[in-house]
This record gives C-alpha cells, structure tokens and sequence, in this order.
C-alpha cells in the first residue's frame, strides 16, 4: 500500500568508492517501523554483519528522517542518526535537533545510508540530486564551532550542516555529531563512527517538498492541533525555561546528583539554577517545524551556549562539585566545540575526580576544581596527557585502575542525571536501555516522582511501567516527535499518521510498532551477546543509601532490581534470561 | 497552623500569577487538605505534578506541621 510522507528513496554513499546511489525504501518495513528510530534499527538489525568491529568500514552511519519530517506536524524536526555504537557494542540511534532532517527530506531522501571509509579526510555536499565527495584536509583538527561557520560561510547559511570536533576525529568512543551549532546527536560514540569514516562534515540542502494527501485540509486540521494541544501550557513551559526547569524540581525530588553520584542534594543549586541562567539569555531558537522551541542562548562574560541543558548542568554543576554558572556554560560550549558528549565526558571527569580523592588512583583532579575541568575536556578530544586515559570512559577505566564501587554506567554508557535510589525504575530503565544507559527510552521520574501518589522508593509495577514508557517513546521517536510535546497521546499520534500518509492508522497499531521497536533493537544485541547479565544495576545504587534530600536512607536492593527485570522481561515475552524467543524474533 | 504554599510554572495561575502565600490551614493536615484551603484540587487539575515539603518531595496525602514550606509542581515531561 503506498503511503504519503515518504519520498520513497535512500541515498547510499560508499566512502571506500567514492560513488552514491539511490534506491527505493523499504516500504514493506516502513510499515512495520514508521521511520527514524525504528526503522532506522531495522536497517541496520538487516544490514550489518553480527561482531564488526564498530569503528571500522564494516559500520554503516545510517541518518532516517520519518514521514511526518518536512511537513508542518508540530516538533517534527528530528532526525535519528544511528550505528553500531563503540561505546558499548549494542545498537544506538541517536536524536538531533536542527534543520538537517528537513533538508535531507526536502532533497528527496527519506534516509542517507554511509557505508566503508574515506581514504583522506572529506565531506560531502548534497544538493538535492547531486552529491559531491570534497576534501576536508583545511577542516581536519578544528572544532566544530569553526568547521560549521567555516562551511556555512562558503555555502551560506540556508544549507544544513552535521559536523564532528577533534573528538569524533581522534575516535573517542564518547564523541557526538553537532549541528547548528548546539544541536547533538550525543551518546554511544556516534562522532567517533564518523571519525572512523574520516568525514568531517555532511552539508545538504534540499530545495523539494514532502507530498501529503488532501493539502490544504490537512494542513487546517495540523494547525488545529498545534493551537489546541502543541501549544497548551503543559508543553509550553518548555518555551519559558528549556529543560533548566528540572533543576528545581530534580532537587525538591531527590534525585539531582551530586560529586558522582555519592548523594542526590547539592545546597549550592541556587547558584546555577534557571532563573540565575536565565538571566544571562539573548535569544530563543527552536528545531525545524517546532512550535515550543526550547532552545535558549545565554551569553556570559567568557563563554556563549545555546542551552545548557538539565543534563549539562547537571554532570558539570552538582556532579562535579562545581557551583559557578559561569564555568557550567563553558564546559557545555567546549563540550560541543570538541565534539564530545556531556554526559559521558562530565561523568568520566567526576568518576576521576572521585578516584583521586580516594587515593585510588591520581587523576590530578578533585571536586570543584572548574579550571581543570574545561582543560581536561580539551585533552580528552584530542587524547593528549591524562585526556588519553580519560576519553576511555568510566567503565576502561575502572578496568585499568578500579573504582569499580562507584562507577556508574550501563554496558559501558555512563549514566545521565537522574539518580534512581530516589527513582527506582530508572535504575530498570537505564539497565535495560538499548544503548547502555540513556533516560530517554523511558523516563521513569515523570511517573514516580514528578507524580503526587505513587511510591518510587518499590519494585512493585515498575517493570510494566518502564516498558509503558519504552513502548511509548520508541513510537513517538520512530515518528520523529519530540519529547518535549508532552500532551502527546497514542491517539493523536495514529492521527498524525493518517493525516499525512492518507492510510488510517490506529492506537492499537502504534502501540504494536512501539512494542516491534524494543524488540528489534534487543534482537540487534542479543545478536550481539547480550543479555541479562548485561543488563546491570551499579554496585553505588546498591550498597550505599543516600544521605540527604528527599530520598535519604533510600538504596535498591538487589533482589528489588532482579524482580523488576524480570517483570520487564515478563511483560515483554522475553525468557528470565532476557532473551526474545526465536518465534518472536521470525516476526520482527 | 500556618504554613506557606508555592506554587510553581503553570500552577501559579491558581494564586493569580502570585508565587507564595502565607496560608491557615488546620493542624496535622495533609498536603492534599491544605491544597484544598486555597481552593486547588489536584486531582482536577490535568497537568498538577507533585508536592514537596520543605524542599522534599513527598507524597500527596504526608501530613503537614506548623512553619512547613509546601512547594506544588506542575507536571514535567522529557529529559
Ligand atoms: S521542543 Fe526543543 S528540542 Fe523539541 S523540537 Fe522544539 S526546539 Fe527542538
């Protein structure tokens, strides 16, 4: 059955040959997987050979817009970039913000598929039809701040750019991929995948359009629901503060962590919370279609940043022992100059400034010392001095110097800022996360602690509750929505696919491409040799109890964590050991 | 007793744009009851998050003493 919203088409690029082809999508997997994140998985679950090596030609870097992506449908701007992750091994697709999904569309692709490696640094320039392989040798080195200007001033600023800083060059296994300058596709290495294929940048313009059925009357009725349901307050407190909301909130909840995560309250929040950011704010900007728009830029004295967000603050601010505003917008700015995620680099510098208070092993940093930490960040892009041994992330290092009481990471993802002893089913969320650990597959926190009557200090529910969570995001980000339209509902996101591919969908079959989802991402590593023994709870969460703040006295029993593995699996189908039975795995 | 009452984001249209009021509420009552005080029952409002006291968060029905800080969230979504 054809369905409008697509194009129809992927651009596959060999590096290794220099050549670039197109050919039809899957539609018969379209239909299973809408698009970006999940079809995404499913590219990648058909196409790459179990146990490559992630940084090696073998990997594709895979970037799928979805169909609703160029069409006014409301915080549609996503795109999913996606790859075997070197970070951990397993599956990761990833979420950027920008433009660059509505120009790859607008140039007539629902998807750009990278495959081998270039020989000397490059970039590619897409416009519409035409693809051009140029060289990057001048780009090579700098930051992506500077690559990203440098490119927009040669081409103007109407072109879409996707870059990587020294990190993803020097193959750091936590490096991103920028665009816009302050939008990343941050987690599981992907800037490394990249690095490893020696493209410094992607530049597209597209000049085309997106054909959806009955135009006009679509169009009133999207607008309908922008008015009536996008921009309600529930979702617009994004606009007015970003997510530096959840400072406040994180704290009052008890799960804001602190010196790597060794207590959940820091007293100093008032000095970097939002007001105090927002202070400092001269402009707004948003994604691509996207009625919230939650970006904010701040300018301080010595540093500028479109952002930061709740994660940045965070990992820099409490995490870090560090209570200047100031010093947290530089590390989130030199974070993405350099190309590095931070959440993953954040948390590496903690863990280090941890194992050097306890003498365990001299990192030359302790809590609080801001200087060093924007320098130690610059020397982990470029793998230079104590950088060499910090861009192998919390997990390397404990391997090499131990730690291994508080080093906090799943499957070799180190963990966001969401303390789970005050939120316990994050801790299931994140131990069975696709890519290691990530709080966007289910955000446990909105339903046990941002909630007035549920208990989150019990196992009881919470397995049902995060694969609630996960069935539910892995739709809505196979539709390309962004997380931050919050009245979000099966029902109206069956709606938005009827309006634009003209085929009716229901809530039943939203909820049954959420579920394939999960499954076909956890059929990729299982492939990959995963299981439950992988799917793990750190040793901190465990055995020691939280000190202060609202979850004080709180830690998770180990037997209280496998119970709520083994709801999840239960809920899913899956077998104690967290394996999809062949059956299940024939029908993905 | 008298307590003081926050309320944050989209809930402060409850106290007329105000943030905090300095409220009466009977002794050893719940968060719930002294909500009610001010004419907020959450259970009617769609996008009401949770309550914290003095800056902890608890649950909805915990009790309340004099001088307390009672902080009501509106819901918050994404990471
Ligand atoms: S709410 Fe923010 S992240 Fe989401 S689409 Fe809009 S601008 Fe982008």
């Amino acid at each position: 059955m054809t369905m409008l919203g697509y194009q129809n088409k992927v651009l596959r690029v060999d590096l290794t040959k220099k050549g670039a082809t197109t050919e039809p999508l899957r539609m018969d997997w379209a239909e299973k997987y809408i698009g970006s994140k999940g079809l995404a998985i499913k590219y990648l679950y058909e196409e790459l050979k179990p146990g490559i090596d992630p940084l090696s030609p073998d990997n594709k870097l895979l970037l799928m817009t979805g169909p609703m992506t160029g069409t006014p449908i409301p915080c549609s701007g996503k795109l999913s970039i996606s790859a075997k992750s070197p970070a951990t091994g397993t599956i990761n697709d990833c979420s950027i913000g920008g433009h660059s999904a509505l120009q790859i569309k607008y140039a007539g692709y629902d998807a750009i598929i990278f495959d081998g490696a270039l020989k000397e640094p490059g970039y590619l320039l897409i416009e519409d039809g035409n693809v051009q392989f140029k060289d990057a040798s001048e780009l090579w080195g700098k930051g992506s701040h500077e690559a990203e200007a440098t490119l927009a001033e040669k081409y103007g600023h109407d072109y879409s750019i996707l870059s990587i800083g020294p990190a993803g060059e020097n193959l750091v296994t936590m490096a991103c991929i920028n665009s816009d300058y302050y939008r990343q596709a941050g987690r599981g290495g992907i800037g490394a995948v990249m690095g490893s294929k020696k493209l410094k940048a992607i530049v597209i313009k597209g000049t085309g359009g997106v054909k959806i059925p009955n135009i006009v009357e679509n169009t009133k009725k999207i607008t309908e629901i922008l008015r009536e349901d996008t921009l309600q307050e529930d979702n617009t407190f994004i606009y007015d503060y970003g997510t530096t909301a959840f400072l406040e909130a994180c704290s009052d909840g008890g799960i804001l962590p602190s010196k790597n995560f060794s207590d959940a309250t820091d007293e100093n929040w008032t000095k970097y919370n939002g007001d105090v950011l927002l202070e400092k704010r001269v402009g707004k900007r948003g994604c691509g279609s996207c009625g919230l728009g939650c970006g904010n830029f701040l300018k301080f004295e010595n540093a500028t940043v479109e952002g930061p967000e709740y994660e940045s603050i965070a990992v820099a601010g409490p995490n870090a022992g560090i209570d200047d505003p100031e010093a947290i917008v530089k590390f989130n700015q030199i974070a993405d100059d350099m190309g590095l995620d931070t959440i993953s680099a954040g948390d590496t510098i903690n863990f280090a400034m941890e194992m050097t208070e306890k003498g365990v092993h001299d990192f030359g940093i302790r809590f609080g010392d801001k200087v060093k930490y924007l320098e130690y960040l610059v020397l982990m892009a470029k793998r230079e001095g104590v950088g060499a041994d910090l861009a192998l992330g919390v997990k390397k290092l404990t391997e090499k110097y131990g730690g291994e009481d508080y080093a906090l990471h799943v499957k070799g993802l180190e963990y966001p800022q969401y303390e789970p002893r005050g939120s316990w089913g994050m801790s299931l969320a994140y131990a069975v996360s696709d890519r290691g650990a990530c709080h966007m597959r289910a955000y446990a926190p909105n339903e046990e602690v941002f909630a007035a009557s549920i208990p989150p200090y019990t196992a009881e529910g919470k397995g049902e509750m995060v694969y609630n969570l996960g069935v539910f995001n892995a739709v809505k980000f196979s539709l390309c929505i962004c997380d931050f339209w919050a009245t979000l509902s099966y029902e109206r996101m069956a709606e938005l696919m009827t309006l634009i591919t003209g085929r009716e969908w229901t809530e039943q079959e939203m909820k049954e491409v959420g579920a394939r989802v999960l499954n076909i991402a956890r059929a990729f590593n299982q492939r990959e040799g995963f299981d439950r023994k992988d799917d793990t709870i750190p040793k901190r969460l465990v055995n020691e109890a939280l000190q202060s703040g609202a979850a004080a006295g709180q830690k998770i029993p180990q037997e209280a964590f496998e119970d709520m593995l083994d709801q999840y699996y239960a809920v899913l189908g899956w077998d104690k050991n967290g394996m999809i039975p062949d059956d299940m795995i024939c029908k993905l | 007793m008298k307590i003081t009452i926050q309320l944050r984001g989209s809930l402060t249209k409850y106290f007329q744009g105000e943030k905090v009021r300095s409220v009466e509420v009977p002794d050893d009552c719940t968060a719930e009851e002294a909500l009610k005080t001010v004419g907020i029952d959450w259970t009617a409002i769609r996008n009401f998050g949770f309550v914290a006291v003095n800056s902890r968060r608890v649950m909805i029905y915990d009790r309340l003493k004099e001088g307390d800080e009672l902080k009501a969230y509106p819901k918050i979504s994404g990471g």
